[in-house]
């Protein structure tokens, strides 16, 4: 992230559009780097080269990899799973070691070719870890501002919700 | 935590779970003299410590595990389960049409699916109670369903961008639409036992928690009531097994932090929802002479359509149901029908839904998403007949508490199956005339139903028509496992008139008694 996408998020998040709940919320995103707890070193290296290829982004400006293993410590799910597959991060450990040797030091591309045998072979741990990530990505300070989202910055109320009828704030959040 | 000698003694009333069946009934009890408390497995989420963003917001689901298993599996959580003071109602859409006379008559019109073993005219006294009571804000004339007795309370709340889409696509197709009925206040109101209550600010994030008390969840209207007249709510603590002695119901255990206390009380009322109530009943082998406990699971139809356009929508702004149609009630070569609504969503349900819907990813995913703010989607709420294939039952799996958790199997059946069909169709079509691009369906199935349910036949149903169980006499149950049949309508102005309703029947049998 550039100093001035961080600026300009920050300067957002500290102002008086957001609520406290929320502001503490997003700083705390903003900033939040895990590691590794749950994986080992290679499935984590592994896990962080999918998470980049599945769902595009820089993991030194947004964590994901390190969001999943986090959630997995901490042992809080999203409060069901398919009856046939394994717990998430046993499912996930067979998902990451069903990728070919040495997949974290394939080109993209060649990472690319690779994944759609994993995912018809793991079909309900692809899908999970796919939405889990793109969560992740989405929550996250840094893709908000670039797609332009300024849905919480709503402490004022917002009064016009028609087509095109956007608040100054909601205008000026984003890249230009 | 309040110390566990503030518990309550000599209860007439125990309620287990707090939501749109526990809630209503917490207040009417109260009301009546009676002495009652509730056990609720969450905790307190007051509007202010709200936060807009929906990942903070996780605490106000269920996230135990539950397994999903057949042809349809159904999604948990974030989908259709709350967990907290005021149940799924802190998280509901506060999107409240009533049930059409002929929802309740299934069997009779169409020889499938089942009748309620009750009129519409029962429901309607409590109806009309409920909406003014809640503060639904809705349209002047409400053009489907019998004429109503007076207009919403409040008017209708402002149409966001999807909404205004929907209504100019219908339009064109000579399908009626009007503002829908929400639960959410376009006026400030006083509350009975809360304060004022404030307009909607349209921040749009009423499935992540309203932060201003302008939407009816239970929190703020219900139990604050019940609680002004002396009714107790004990949070943060779950019921583990309900006490038996002499085929009498005699209370409730239940975990609070690490530890196993108990309530009694002369009565106790199962307002867990749709997988807790039959969870709580099989763990304990009661109720279920019928063999019925767990059976007819039912999720309502709910087809999803979604498309971007070129205008700015921003759809987290606006209450996310504003617009609906009921002119697919009836359909011909269908058993019900459903309705069509339009829809807002908050960015990280659209991108979770869109990844599991499409199983898009890379750029592709990426470049799909950065379009969020041009998003509008409509969708469907539609019947769904019970079936013998959907069912609830207790899995070998445990639990962090060391229980069983429970596996529900949901297949869609013919009938669901021609409804997402052409509701798809019809969706389809509607989005293509507002020139919607990057056009994309997902078939899903939302709400809890029908796993308790009622009946005037002890042979084929768990609880009577005013929710007393047929087994054991001094246990009711109050949540959306009694629904016969799953409406084509959302179940919580159903569920809450359903538990006025119980709590008058309840108040009548001790009067008599
Ligand atoms: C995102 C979302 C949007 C929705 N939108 C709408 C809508 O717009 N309109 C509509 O009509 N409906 C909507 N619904 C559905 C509606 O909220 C439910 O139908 C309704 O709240 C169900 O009422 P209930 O009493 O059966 O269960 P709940 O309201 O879920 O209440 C059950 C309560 O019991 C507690 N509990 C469970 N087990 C235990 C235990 N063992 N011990 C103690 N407590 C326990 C739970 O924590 C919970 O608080 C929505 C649901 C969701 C998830
Ligand atoms: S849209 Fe209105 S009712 Fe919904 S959360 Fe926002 S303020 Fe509350």
């Amino acid at each position: 992230m550039t100093t001035k996408e961080r600026e300009a998020i920050l300067a957002m998040l500290n102002s008086a559009h957001v609520t406290e709940p929320t502001r503490r919320a997003l700083l705390e995103r903003l900033n939040a780097r895990y590691g590794h707890e749950f994986f080992d070193e290679v499935e984590f290296g592994r896990l962080r080269a999918l998470a980049v290829r599945l769902v595009p982004h820089d993991p030194a400006e947004m964590d994901l990899a390190g969001t999943v293993d986090h959630r997995l410590i901490v042992g809080i799910g999203d409060g069901w799973r398919y009856a046939d597959a394994l717990p998430d991060g046993e499912a996930y450990r067979e998902l990451l070691a069903a990728l070919p040797e040495g997949f974290e030091t394939l080109n993209g591309d060649a990472q690319d070719a690779a994944i759609p045998a994993v995912q018809s072979s793991h079909p309900h741990a692809f899908e999970d870890l796919l939405a889990e990530l793109t969560e992740a990505f989405m929550a996250h300070p840094v893709t908000q501002y670039r797609f332009g989202y300024a849905g919480f910055a709503d402490a004022p109320e917002w009064p016009h919700v028609g087509p095109n009828e956007l608040e100054p704030r909601e205008e000026a959040y984003g890249p230009r | 935590m309040a110390p566990a000698n503030a518990l309550p003694t000599d209860l007439d009333v125990l309620v287990i779970g707090t939501g749109a069946g526990g809630a209503p009934l917490l207040a009417r009890l109260a009301q009546a003299g009676l002495k009652v408390a509730a056990l609720e497995a969450g905790v307190r989420h007051p509007p202010e410590g709200i936060a807009t963003d929906e990942v903070a917001q996780l605490g106000l689901f269920w996230t135990d595990e539950r397994l999903s298993a057949g042809n349809d599996p159904v999604g948990f959580g974030r989908n259709n389960s709350g967990r907290g003071v005021g149940g799924s109602t802190l998280h509901y859409t506060a999107y409240t049409p009533r049930a059409q006379p002929d929802d309740l008559k299934l069997r009779t019109e169409f020889g499938q699916g089942e009748d309620w073993p009750l009129e519409f005219s029962e429901l309607e006294p409590y109806y009309d109670e409920l909406e003014y009571f809640l503060g639904v804000s809705g349209p002047e004339n409400y053009p489907w369903g019998p004429q109503r007795k007076s207009s919403y309370r409040h008017p209708p709340l402002p149409l966001n961008g999807a909404a205004r889409l929907m209504q100019k696509a219908c339009a064109e197709i000579g399908m009626k639409t009007s503002p829908a009925a929400n639960a959410a206040l376009s006026r400030p109101q006083e509350q009975e036992g809360y304060g004022t209550r404030h307009t909607c600010t349209n921040r749009g994030f009423c499935q992540a928690g309203c932060s201003i008390g302008a939407k009816a969840s239970m929190d703020v209207t219900f139990l604050a009531l019940a609680e002004s007249l002396g009714a107790q709510i004990v949070d943060g603590a779950q019921v583990t097994a309900l006490t038996m002695k002499d085929g009498r119901v005699t209370g409730a255990e239940f975990m609070r932090g690490q530890e196993l206390e108990h309530l009694s009380a002369k009565t106790v009322i199962l307002a867990a929802g749709a997988v807790e109530t039959p969870r709580l009943l099989l763990m304990n082998g009661l109720a279920n002479s019928s063999g019925q406990v767990g059976r007819n699971f039912m999720a309502h139809v709910g087809m999803q359509v979604w498309g971007q356009v070129d205008d700015d929508l921003r759809p987290y702004k606006g209450i996310p149901g504003g617009l609906i149609s009921e002119d697919t009630h009836r359909v011909p070569g269908l058993i019900g029908g459903y309705l069509l609504q339009s829809l807002g969503v908050m960015p990280v349900t659209y991108a979770t839904q869109y990844a599991r819907g499409t199983l898009k990813w890379g750029p592709e995913l990426v470049q799909h998403l950065r379009g969020y703010n041009h998003v509008a989607g409509i969708n469907v709420l539609g019947e769904c007949l019970p079936y013998e294939h959907n069912y609830l039952e207790l899995s070998d799996e445990l639990d962090g508490r060391g229980l069983p958790k429970p596996r529900i199997h949901f297949s869609f059946g013919e009938n669901e199956k021609k409804m997402n069909a052409h509701a798809e169709a019809l969706m389809r079509d509607l989005w293509g005339r507002i020139g919607a691009r990057d056009v994309w369906a997902l078939p899903r199935a939302a709400h809890t139903l029908g796993t308790a349910r009622m009946g005037a036949d002890p042979e084929t149903s768990v609880v009577n028509p005013f929710g007393r169980t047929h087994d054991i006499e001094n246990l009711w149950i109050c949540d959306n496992s009694t629904f016969t049949s799953s409406l084509s309508v959302n179940p919580a102005l159903t569920q809450m008139a359903l538990s006025l309703r119980t709590a008058d029947a309840l108040v009548e049998g001790l009067k008599q008694a």
